[in-house]
C-alpha cells in the first residue's frame, strides 16, 4: 500500500447553522481546498448521517460535489451512524493507498437542528435495534446510563469524575472558535451548588445534562494525497499512518461482558499496528465523548490506560491540556459539539492542527504522533485513525 | 394464547439466540430457518437500569424506567421496568404488554415488576 498524507483541511463553525445541508458539506471543502493549494481531486466522500431522514435529502455526494465545480470527479455519500465521518476517510485512504486515486476530498455534514431535540434524538435513536431495543423507548442516552451505572460498580468511576470530563472538554472548547458550547463551567455549579440539579438535571440516570453532548450542525473536511502529491504540494507532512475498524452486537444486552468496548479495543490495535505506533507514543488524542463516561472508557480500551483506571488517569490531570496525553483538546463532542457525520473528520480535522503546530491556545507542545476514536452506534461500529508528523 | 417474547434456538449446535439472528452466532450454520423459537423464561435478575428522563414523543409519561434482565438461564434482555425503587440485583418478574404505540401500531415487549 502507498502512504497516504493529509494535505487540506477545513470546518465550519459546530452550532445551528441556518444553511442548506449541502452547503454544510461544501464550505468546509472550500477552505481545504484553499489550504491545500488545489482546485480539482480525483474522488469526493461526502459523510452523512441523517440527510435523507432529517433534512429530506437524498444522493448528498452529487450534490456537493457539482456545487463545488469538481464535476466529473467520482463522489460517494457514506453512512456508518455516528462513525460515519472517520469510515469516510478510510474510504479515501483505502483509494488513494491502493493506486486508485492521487488526490481525494473527504468531506463530512450533518444538520441535526433542523427538527427539534426529541426528533433529533428519535433519529439517532433508529440506531438501536428496532425489535429488542428500540420499542421500549431506548435511546443512546438510556444505553450510556445503563452502560455507566454498570461502570460505576464494577470500576469506582463516579459522578464527579464524569463531572470532571465534562468541565475539562467545555473548558478546552473556550479555546477553539469553532466549538458549539463556548460556556465555562465548574463542577462545584454542576454537581455541589445548590443549583446543581436545577442546571444540570438528569437525562438518562446515572447521566446528567452536562454529561452528553450537544446536538449540532456542522461540517468538517480533509484532503488526502499520495506522498508524491503531497510533497509536491509543499505543505506540512502529516501522514495518515494506520485506520482500524472493527464491530460488536447490535444490541449492548449479548454482549458477554457489557463493560467491555471491544470494537474499540479491536479498532485501535488495527490502527496502531498498521502504523507501527504504541499507545504510549500518542502524544495527543481525540475520543468520542458523546457522553462523558465514554471518554474514560475508549481511553482504557485503547490501550492509554489499563482497564477501569482511566478515571485516575482523569483524576491526576494527564489527559488536560498540559497532561501526560491530551484528549479532546478541540472540547470533543462534548465541547465542539457534535453532528453526527461530521464528527470522525473533525476529529481528524483537530489532530492534524495540533501535528501541524497550529492549534493555537490548545497547541499540545511538540505534538508529533496523533490519534482518534470515531464511535458508531453504542460501540457497535468503531473507527480509529493514527496520523504521524513526518517532517 | 398468550403472547410471548422468544428466543431462538439453533438447530444444529443448540445455542440460544435473543433477538433473533439469520445467522447462528455459535457454529455459523446459515440453513434458511434452522431455529426454533422458544419462549422466554420471565424471571430474572436486574443486571443494570436508568431512568430516562428526555423520552421520545411516542411516550406521553413523564420519565420511563429501563433496564436489562438476566434471564433465568443466561440470556439477557432489554426491556420497560415498572419497579419504583430499582436496585441491581433484584429479581424481576416480566409479563408481555404493550410498551409502545406508534401511530396505532401497538408494539408488544417485556415489562419486569418485582417478583
Amino acid at each position: 500500500m502507498r502512504d497516504v498524507f493529509v494535505v487540506g483541511i477545513g470546518i465550519t463553525s459546530f452550532t445551528r447553522l441556518e444553511y442548506p445541508l449541502s452547503e454544510i458539506a461544501a464550505y468546509p471543502a472550500m477552505a481545504a481546498l484553499k489550504d491545500a493549494g488545489l482546485r480539482r481531486v480525483d474522488h469526493v466522500y461526502v459523510a452523512n448521517m441523517g440527510g435523507g431522514r432529517v433534512n429530506h435529502q437524498t444522493g448528498l455526494a452529487s450534490a456537493v460535489v457539482d456545487t463545488l465545480s469538481l464535476t466529473p470527479a467520482g463522489a460517494e455519500t457514506v453512512e456508518n451512524g455516528p462513525a460515519s465521518g472517520a469510515s469516510a476517510i478510510k474510504e479515501g485512504f483505502l483509494a488513494v493507498a491502493s493506486g486508485m486515486h492521487d488526490v481525494v476530498l473527504v468531506t463530512g455534514a450533518e444538520r441535526m437542528r433542523e427538527v427539534n431535540n426529541l426528533e433529533a434524538t428519535d433519529f439517532v435513536a433508529t440506531l438501536t435495534h428496532p425489535l429488542a431495543e428500540y420499542i421500549y423507548g431506548v435511546t443512546l442516552p438510556s444505553l450510556a446510563g445503563m452502560f455507566t451505572r454498570l461502570y460505576m460498580d464494577r470500576y469506582g468511576v463516579t459522578e464527579r469524575h464524569l463531572a470532571m470530563v465534562a468541565v475539562k472538554n467545555q473548558n478546552n472548547a473556550l479555546l477553539n472558535e469553532f466549538a458549539h458550547l463556548h460556556q465555562p463551567i465548574t463542577v462545584e455549579g454542576i454537581l455541589d451548588s445548590p443549583e446543581a440539579m436545577t442546571n444540570n438535571p438528569y437525562v438518562a440516570e446515572p447521566l446528567r445534562f452536562f454529561d452528553c453532548c450537544p446536538v449540532s450542525d456542522g461540517g468538517a473536511c480533509v484532503i488526502l494525497a499520495s506522498r508524491e502529491r503531497a510533497e509536491a504540494l509543499g505543505g506540512p507532512l502529516v501522514r495518515l499512518a494506520g485506520v482500524g475498524q472493527a464491530t460488536d452486537t447490535h444490541c449492548i444486552h449479548e454482549r458477554e461482558e457489557p463493560t467491555d468496548l471491544l470494537a474499540v479495543r479491536s479498532a485501535a490495535a488495527q490502527a496502531f499496528d498498521r502504523a507501527g505506533v504504541a499507545p504510549s507514543d500518542v502524544d495527543v488524542a481525540e475520543l468520542h465523548d458523546a457522553f462523558t463516561i465514554l471518554e474514560i472508557v475508549e481511553s482504557e480500551e485503547v490501550g492509554f490506560f489499563g482497564k477501569g483506571e482511566g478515571h485516575l488517569a482523569l483524576e491526576r490531570g494527564d489527559t488536560s491540556l498540559g497532561g501526560r496525553l491530551p484528549i479532546n483538546p478541540s472540547g470533543g463532542l462534548k465541547g465542539r459539539g457534535h453532528p453526527v457525520g461530521a464528527t470522525g473528520v473533525a476529529q481528524a480535522h483537530e489532530i492534524v492542527l495540533q501535528l501541524r503546530g497550529e492549534a493555537g491556545e490548545r497547541q499540545v507542545d511538540g505534538a508529533r504522533v496523533g490519534f482518534t476514536c470515531n464511535f458508531g452506534g453504542f460501540g457497535n461500529n468503531v473507527v480509529c485513525l493514527a496520523f504521524v508528523r513526518e517532517s | 394464547m398468550p403472547r410471548e417474547i422468544y428466543a431462538y434456538r439453533c438447530r444444529k449446535c443448540g445455542r440460544l439466540h435473543y433477538p433473533y439472528r439469520m445467522v447462528c452466532k455459535g457454529c455459523g450454520d446459515n440453513e434458511h430457518n434452522e431455529f426454533d423459537p422458544v419462549p422466554l423464561p420471565r424471571e430474572g435478575t436486574l443486571l443494570t437500569f436508568t431512568e430516562l428522563h428526555n423520552l421520545p414523543s411516542d411516550f406521553e409519561v413523564p420519565t420511563l424506567k429501563l433496564g436489562i434482565v438476566e434471564l433465568d438461564g443466561g440470556l439477557r434482555i432489554t426491556g420497560q421496568l415498572d419497579v419504583a425503587e430499582p436496585v441491581v440485583g433484584m429479581r424481576l418478574r416480566g409479563t408481555v404488554e404493550v410498551v409502545r404505540v406508534e401511530s396505532y401500531d401497538r408494539r408488544h415487549g417485556m415489562v419486569f415488576r418485582e417478583a
